[in-house]
């Protein structure tokens, strides 16, 4: 079953469909934007769920399916497993990547802190244009838990690059 | 023989059936395939402590009809695979052995 995918393709397309949706299709929309770009992350996680799970015995509950995400998921995706998963067992569970493959080439802002109200308002564009990016990953993640059976929300919390945290809270 | 291939979504819904026999029996295999969703249901909401657990996804035999046997396969993402087979002396294990060739 193993066909390669060159890595830069994939990072160009993520690049070019963001920028696409946010600077063509949707300009003035960042909120239908993103809608649709979690959307397709959707998607492409519900099929890649089916695959990965198929040799799997069931999981036995929600702790083990994601689990499931942190290890074999993630590495199948970008070779390498989540580094740390926190919960509070109440359906809310946080995993953190140390270094998420997709933001490695994205530039880290080095401004000063008590800049210009100019200098804070391109600090909040560029803030807004990094969160763009992790929309189609907490897609993936909420379309692979959705298809075995576990609707959640998923939200992306890049507070230092070029680590990045995954919030999923399951719905009751 | 494999009289029939069947499989079923998640909320019951016939994805995909493909009956190998003449026409006129066509409808009588997907009454079966029916009627083999109640049994995959029942096996995995009572799970028997005896037979296999929870984590199982191939289930084995679901019930013998008088001239088939109907085996089913649960995926993760409970997506069922029913195979209606008239070859009374199968064996479980070459029907395990089957179904994953069959879903790649």
């Amino acid at each position: 079953m193993g066909r390669d995918v060159s890595e830069s393709c994939i990072d160009s397309l993520l690049t070019e469909m963001v920028s696409t949706y946010c600077n063509r299709f949707y300009a003035n929309k960042p909120e239908l934007a993103a809608r649709r770009i979690e959307a397709i992350g959707y998607q492409v996680g519900h099929q890649l769920s089916e695959r990965y799970t198929m040799e799997r015995p069931c999981f036995s509950d929600h702790l083990e399916a994601i689990k499931f995400i942190c290890k074999d998921f993630w590495f199948e995706l970008f070779k390498k497993q989540i580094d740390n998963l926190k919960t509070n067992h109440r359906g809310t569970f946080v995993l953190q990547d140390n270094r998420f493959r997709w933001l490695t080439r994205m530039s880290i802002d080095q401004s000063p802190e008590n800049g210009t109200s100019e200098e804070l308002s391109i600090m909040a564009d560029n803030k807004t244009m990094q969160s763009m990016h992790l929309y189609f990953p907490c897609g993936i993640i909420r379309g692979a838990l959705s298809n075995l059976g576990i609707p959640c929300a998923v939200s992306a919390d890049i507070s230092n690059l070029p680590a990045c945290s995954f919030v999923i809270r399951i719905k009751a | 023989m494999i009289v029939c291939v069947a499989v079923v979504g998640h909320q019951n819904n016939p994805l995909y059936i493909q009956s190998f026999t003449d026409a006129d029996d066509a409808l009588k295999l997907h009454h079966i395939v029916h009627c083999s969703l109640d049994v995959v249901d029942e096996r995995v909401n009572n799970p028997k402590k005896s037979g296999p657990t929870l984590n199982e996804t191939f289930l084995g035999l679901l019930y013998p009809t008088e001239n088939y046997k109907v085996y089913g396969y649960l995926t993760n993402t409970k997506v069922k695979f029913i195979l209606v087979t008239t070859d009374l002396d199968v064996r479980d294990a070459d029907v395990r052995n089957e179904v994953p060739c069959c879903i790649c």
